[in-house]
């Protein structure tokens, strides 16, 4: 069994060794850091790039523009907030149509430039690949959501 | 059909949920993070659609 000081002495090493090394997390400064966001939103990898890092900004463009591009090619359809089924209604706002756009509007031009260019705009639920093709969107959306915060986080110096 | 569409979507959601993990900070760390989310998903996936194929709905 080892004693305290050598137990110290080891951890202490370690330190030196592995923690110390690193250089310290400092913020970015708040303008590079809001670009970052912006663009990691609009373009998915974007903020990453801003931020210096080169490979992850890579992989996070190739699978998200990816699994957008993919789902749109399944003939997956491009949401947009529908009226209610019922003139009733408290919300003006078909409800799950929401939820759906939310998830795909996180992919920022992803969404938007084949919704101007009217691709995936008209539904066809009767295609095979139409669900899948959904599912994939609405990942692309929501796992760029998450990287842009990945982006808020490094540039606020939280991570490396 | 089905079962190569899983496996696209657990290797895409695996390789970003990986690359942003809080946790690794290393590219072999984030390698095994993502492989094993992989495993996760598929393995998974496998298994409910096993314990669901019984239920008719």
């Amino acid at each position: 069994m080892q004693s305290r000081d050598d137990l110290s002495d080891d951890l202490a090493a370690h330190f030196r060794a592995h923690v110390a090394a690193e250089p310290e997390l400092k913020p970015y400064p708040m303008p590079r850091r809001a670009l970052a966001v912006i663009a990691a939103w609009l373009v998915p990898g974007a903020g990453h790039l801003i931020l210096g890092k080169r490979g992850r900004a890579v992989l996070f463009f190739v699978a998200i523009v990816g699994a957008f591009a993919l789902g749109l090619a399944l003939h997956g359809r491009l949401f947009w907030p529908a009226p209610p089924d019922s003139k009733d209604a408290l919300i003006p706002f078909d409800l799950i149509s929401v939820l759906w756009f939310f998830s795909q509007i996180g992919a920022g031009l992803c969404y938007l430039v084949p919704y101007v260019g009217g691709w995936g705009t008209n539904p066809q639920p009767w295609a095979a690949t139409y669900e899948y093709g959904n599912a994939f969107m609405f990942l692309a959306g929501l796992l760029n959501y998450l990287v842009v915060h990945d982006a808020f986080d490094i540039g606020a110096g939280r991570k490396r | 059909m089905h079962i190569l569409m899983m496996i696209l979507y657990a290797a895409i959601a695996a390789t970003v949920l990986s690359a942003i993990d809080p946790r690794s900070d290393t590219t072999p760390q984030r390698l095994r993070h993502g492989l094993k989310m992989f495993g996760a998903f598929l393995g998974i996936g496998l298994l409910l659609s096993w314990v669901l194929y019984p239920i008719p709905w």
